[in-house]
């Protein structure tokens, strides 16, 4: 006999499965329709865009789990087995619905093939499934929750599994295909099971597998399976191009449509919560807490059935005044599989903060005060801006007619920090030490706006813009470098399209050692660590430039900390919380930092932001490190080398 | 001769310290003009009140009436609006305080009588008032001279004068009869809240004692404990030290904590953030003790001492114990 | 529940330094920010929330020049219904008695249940516009308050008394309150809510509309003759004490007990 697979074998009422599959398919579509209509809803814009880059990422990032690899090969493996498990057994389904209502061709050495194929795909999902309940209740990996609906879901998934081979076992162990071998797994089970017991037990067995599996379809997008449309919706949709918010644009800048594809595709997987700083040191937040009471609001503003996820009601927690806690580090983007953007939907819930006006922290509320009348969030005054270059000689760009090559951009914490203006100082020194023809604003310098942005104040932002333009564009400034990687990064990639290009002080050192215009007078005998800022490294993927211009000064020794590059830990002054102390709790992020930094045995923490500096600077006196530990920004550290001062 | 009118003020049966800083200003001003002094006291019952008035005063008024017992601007405005006409005194003084602001400007506009508040300075250099002010928050000082009047009107500032207690007069008590209760517009009063209850109310303290970071640990603080014991002074602390919960919140000075003016706040190990200057920068003398010279307590501070404080701390606490 | 407001533009003077101009009558604005005055800014933040509890209007009015209209826009941003801008020309040289008969000219004929003030402006710190138009309006009024609740056609209001103490007084309405800071928190205004009441109009009066005399107002009408100016004296900064740490410490604790009224 030509091997194949009788279909319904041993069934009656067969039209039964026909109505069932028929409600489960219903129920399903209802499922991802009730999606696509809050997302209609709620979403600022329901655009899709085609990207061919997109479809790109998607499959790639989809078929291999890239990103659930990353920097976790056990989960990789695990969630492989699961995807590819149940994408094989989901493919043979449709196939064998195509062989048997279209045309047959499961027959022969295809449906061995087949049947081996189904049997591996069962396997795998069967492993995977084993391998998760163990990660999640006997590993109990902290980042994994154990919710009802975690539960219910791999018990309901195993069952179905289970159930297939169970029933699969019971029909070879009647039928005895001369091909049985081939379906390996339920050879096995067959032969341990009796004919008699088999053949009238079977067909129960196969309804309540029928069940089972129909069920399990059903109730796809009512849980957090939800992610197997979501997921790879997430993929596409956050790797098309996003629309910037045109400064005309009068409406707030709410939720798009990344934004809420991405809240529902969330399997709580934890990813972020692990590397969360604020989530690190016991602030009341957290990412996942975040998108996770993001998708029960909106689903009860704009769904008519409230939430559908009916086993995960309840889970709100209240997150109107925690959205401040966030750094926009970007931590949790590094990690999220479906290359969530949290810290980007919490900008857009503050800035609908703002336009309400009741829920701003008093304190933010005199910082943007300052910010719109002074240009800068620090103090009541224009004119101590450039009090910093008094001694030092400089071209004030609005005053000279003379031609430069560029425009030292010092910043707001650089002009009026008093540690934070060594910066500018060591920084101008080395600009003229190399001949390098450079001018400064002056008070004229405006707020790049990157403060008013965090915070969700879009007005003040393109005030902000508007002012910066129109400066540049007065003065003839085409090329500006930054103090500061927050003003670098606004002005590169958060700025409309200018004729200006923007660079951060990092990469001019780093040209100036490339075409040697560096010269190092002293050899400097110490072992120094290295901090990446978020906004020049994870945002702006700068992480080389700084640690080769730290390598190229003499006798220095660069130790690396347990978290650098990618994993660097956020000092904790992004996102207004610079501005905002009484967030801090009993531990702060930056001790964290200066303790890891002092860890390494460094003499000196580098860091290549004013921010960082002055967070980093605070937590080495309240963490006890005074003698220990010495913080440095590059600038000084350079400087020092090409003989400026007498620091070191 | 002209007279200036004092009216007194008293809440839950004592005299406020204002009164008596009034009749200092009062006495001093009707020795160097020739005027008299004139107490004017409303309330329930005048007599717990009228020995310390009579001592001060050359004449007092008294309208006693139940109505009255608690300040009420209503009957107040009422009663007063009638003894000042009668008397048409030249000046009529109350305190800058939470009754007076609340009841002369109502009078002045009643009556039409020009009205200079929140003075910390009077004089009738001419056949005119004189006063001094401050405006623009304390920073600028203003010296008002008034257009010739026959009556004036002035709130004075607590603290600005001192009390006289060196007059020895005897008063002529006239009482008053209550007037008819007409005209009054419905106010009432309902009663006094007592606030929530706070372990020390740092702004009444006289000498405040201020930690900061520069303290290290909690373990610590006792020795400025014992420091701002020898010297009667109350504990207040800088924002980090609140934070992380070494203190009560009530204890911090600043911009989210309590605004102090103490006669002497001492800073200990307080780098002096703006937002805590602006808690305590008013404050009668600021001595500051940190390690680091361009701490900017140093530039709020009248005086500094740029050493470790756990040096200081013991060796001036000795100084206070010797004596 | 219809609330009028009288807000006040005054410079921001916390962190500047001040210079007095040549002929010493006023301090030099030209380089400071301008901005409402504190107390009015609680005044206008109680109203709206008032009128989001109970409904109504909210009408804010401002005595000043065309720069006045900023805070007028402000309040507009936070929630109130209306604006009306007194133009200041005439008004030059006025006292507190002068702006208060401005003000009471433009709202007399106003239907309100409530007048806000703030206690004081942060530039004269007269403390006198809000009650001197109570009277003249004849309306019961309380200072100080620190918290208002409203019941059938009254208002329960707590004012703040010395010594960290509380009253409670009861005023029929319509009545007049002048707001003390601290009695809430003013909402955030931003950037794009100025923007969405730019068409809102504000309503233009001038001292001969609400049909004022130069008797009554400006330097005539003022009662102060005149006004000078001055800076007190500058400290440099502390005096660091010098020595062995015994006299530094000896010198300190006489300062202490100087100062301090220390045994």
């Amino acid at each position: 006999m030509i091997p194949h697979r009788p279909m319904f074998w041993h069934i009656e009422y067969v039209w039964l499965f026909y109505v069932l599959a028929a409600v489960a398919g219903g129920l399903f579509l209802a499922g991802v329709a009730a999606h696509v209509w809050v997302w209609k809803r709620a979403a600022r814009y329901f655009r899709i865009p085609f990207s061919q880059k997109a479809v790109k990422k998607t499959l790639v990032d989809a078929l291999l789990g890239r990103r659930v690899f990353q920097g976790n090969m056990a989960a990789g493996a695990m969630h492989f087995l699961l995807f590819w498990g149940f994408l094989v057994l989901f493919i043979g389904t449709l196939l064998l619905a195509a062989h048997h209502y279209v045309h047959p061709f499961l027959i022969g050495s295809l449906y061995l093939g087949f049947s081996m194929a189904m049997e591996i795909g069962g396997a795998m999902l069967m492993l995977g499934l084993l391998w998760a309940i163990f990660r999640r209740y006997i590993q109990r990996i902290p980042r994994l929750e154990t919710t009802k609906e975690d539960a219910l879901v791999v018990a309901w998934l195993v069952l179905v599994v289970l159930s297939g081979f169970v029933v699969e076992g019971l029909r070879m162990a009647f039928q005895h295909p001369q091909w049985g071998g081939w379906s390996f797994v339920g050879n096995c089970i067959g032969n341990l099971l009796t004919i008699s017991a088999s053949e009238s037990l079977y067909p129960y067995l196969w309804w309540v597998h029928t069940l089972l599996a129909l069920g399990f379809i059903a109730v796809i997008p009512f849980t957090k399976l939800f992610h197997l449309i979501g997921a790879p919706a997430s993929l596409y949709v956050q790797n098309t191009p996003k629309t910037p918010l045109a400064p005309e644009d009068e409406t707030v800048e709410t939720l798009d449509l990344a934004d809420l594809v991405f809240f529902d595709a969330c399997m709580r997987c934890g990813r972020c919560v692990e590397v969360c700083p604020s989530a690190g040191v016991g602030e009341p937040f957290a990412p996942r807490d975040f998108v996770q009471a993001m998708r029960l609001r909106l689903w009860m503003e704009y769904s008519p059935f409230g939430d559908v996820r009916f086993l995960s009601r309840g889970h709100e927690k209240k997150m109107a005044e925690r959205i401040w806690y966030c750094t926009t580090c970007r931590a949790c983007l590094e990690v999220c599989p479906i290359y969530g953007a949290t810290f980007e939907a919490i900008r857009k819930m503050r800035a609908v903060a703002i336009e309400e006006g009741t829920q701003v922290p008093q304190i933010l509320i005199q910082t943007l005060d300052k910010l719109y009348r002074y240009n800068n969030p620090w103090e009541a005054s224009k004119k101590k801006r450039a009090a910093w270059a008094k001694e030092l000689d400089l071209v004030d760009l609005t005053k000279t007619e003379k031609e430069t090559e560029l425009c030292y951009f010092v910043g707001c914490t650089t002009s009026f920090d008093t540690r934070a203006q060594e910066i500018a100082r060591s920084f101008s020194w080395i600009l003229q030490k190399a001949g390098i023809n450079f001018g400064i604003l002056g008070k004229k310098e405006p707020c790049c706006g990157d403060i008013a942005r965090r915070v969700g104040e879009i007005g003040l932002f393109h005030e902000q813009v508007d002012a910066c333009l129109k400066l540049f564009s007065n003065y003839g400034i085409e090329h500006v470098v930054t103090s500061s990687p927050h003003c670098f990064h606004t002005f590169q990639n958060e700025y409309p399209e200018a004729p200006f290009k923007a660079r951060h002080y990092t990469q001019v050192l780093h040209d100036l050692i490339v075409q040697r215009k560096m010269e190092f007078e002293k050899k400097l005998e110490v072992t120094v660590t290295y901090h990446d800022p978020c906004y020049l490294g994870r945002y702006n993927r700068i992480f080389d430039e700084p640690r080769e211009v730290i390598r190229a000064i003499p006798g220095i020794r660069l130790v690396e900390m347990a978290h650098h590059g990618p994993d660097s830990l956020c000092c904790g002054g992004g996102g207004g919380r610079m501005w905002q102390e009484d967030l801090d709790g009993e531990t702060k992020m930056s001790e964290i930092r200066i303790k890891e930094a002092h860890a390494t045995g460094a003499q000196i923490l580098i860091t290549a932001c004013p921010l960082c500096l002055i967070m980093l600077e605070d937590a080495r006196k309240t963490s006890g490190l005074e003698e220990e530990l010495r913080v440095m920004d590059l600038n000084e550290l350079v400087a020092e080398a090409m003989g400026k001062g007498n620091n070191i | 001769m002209k007279e200036i009118l004092v009216i007194a003020e008293h809440r839950q049966g004592e005299l406020r310290d204002i009164t008596m800083e009034i009749l200092g200003l009062a006495n001093q001003l009707a020795q160097a003009h020739g005027l008299s002094v004139t107490g004017v006291f409303l309330g329930a019952d005048a007599s717990p009140f009228s020995q310390t008035l009579a001592r001060t005063c050359d004449r007092i008024l008294v309208v006693e009436d139940p109505g009255l017992d608690n300040y009420n601007a209503d009957p107040y405005l009422l009663v007063l609006a009638q003894i000042i006409s009668q008397q048409q005194p030249y000046l009529t003084l109350l305190g800058h305080t939470a009754m007076g602001m609340d009841l002369a400007p109502a009078l002045s506009a009643r009556l039409a009588i020009p009205l200079v508040t929140d003075c910390v300075g009077l004089a009738f250099p001419r056949d005119c008032l004189e006063a001094s002010r401050q405006v623009y928050g304390g920073k600028v000082n203003a010296l008002l001279r008034m257009k010739p009047s026959s009556q004036y009107l002035a709130t004075i500032r607590p603290g600005s004068f001192s009390v006289d207690l060196a007059q020895d007069k005897t008063a002529t008590v006239e009482k008053l009869p209550s007037p008819s209760w007409e005209g009054l517009k419905g106010r009432r009063f309902l009663g006094y809240l007592e606030p929530e209850v706070e372990d020390v109310d740092i702004s009444e303290a006289d000498i405040l004692v201020s930690i900061g970071r520069g303290i290290g640990k909690p373990e610590n603080i006792p020795v400025a404990e014992a420091f701002a014991e020898a010297i009667g002074a109350t504990l207040s602390c800088s924002r980090p030290v609140a934070d992380k919960g070494w203190l009560p919140k009530s204890r911090q000075v600043g911009t989210s904590g309590k605004t102090v003016r103490p006669k002497v706040y001492i800073a200990l190990g307080i780098s002096g953030a703006f937002q805590h200057q602006a808690g305590m920068k008013n404050s009668g003398t600021i001595i500051a003790v940190n390690k680091d010279p361009k701490a900017p307590i140093f530039k709020v501070a009248h005086y500094g001492i740029v050493a470790d404080l756990f040096q200081v701390l013991p060796m001036l606490t000795e100084k206070f114990k010797k004596s | 529940m219809n609330i009028v407001v009288c807000i006040k533009q005054v410079p921001e003077v916390t962190d500047a330094e001040l210079e007095i101009t040549k002929d010493g009558t006023d301090i030099d604005k030209e380089d400071l920010e301008m901005s409402i005055n504190e107390w009015d800014n609680y005044a206008v933040e109680e109203a709206v929330r008032i009128k989001e509890a109970h409904g109504g209007k909210v009408t804010v009015v401002t005595l000043g020049d065309e720069d006045a209209e900023d805070v007028l826009r402000r309040a507009l941003a936070m929630g109130a219904d209306e604006a009306i801008l007194i133009d200041e020309e005439d008004f030059e040289g006025s006292d507190a008695v002068g702006i208060a008969k401005g003000l009471y000219a433009a709202v007399k004929d106003l239907d309100f249940d409530l007048l806000f003030t703030g206690v004081q402006s942060s530039d004269d710190a007269w403390g006198q516009v809000g009650l001197l138009m109570a009277e003249w309006l004849e309306l019961p009024f309380a200072s100080l308050a620190v918290k208002i609740e409203l019941g059938q056609g009254k208002a329960l209001v707590q004012r703040e008394l010395e010594a960290n103490t509380l009253e409670q007084v009861e005023l029929p309405l319509p009545a007049a309150v002048t707001i003390q800071t601290g009695i809430n928190e003013p909402r955030y205004v931003s950037i794009m809510g100025i923007r969405k009441v730019r068409n809102i109009e504000i309503q233009q009066r001038t001292a001969g509309d609400l049909g004022l005399s130069d008797m009554e107002i400006g330097e005539q009408g003022s009662h102060v003759a005149q006004r000078r100016l001055s800076l007190p004296e500058e400290g440099e900064g502390a005096e660091i004490l010098t020595g062995s740490l015994d006299e530094i410490c000896e010198r300190a604790a006489q300062i202490i007990r100087d100062r301090g009224g220390v045994a």
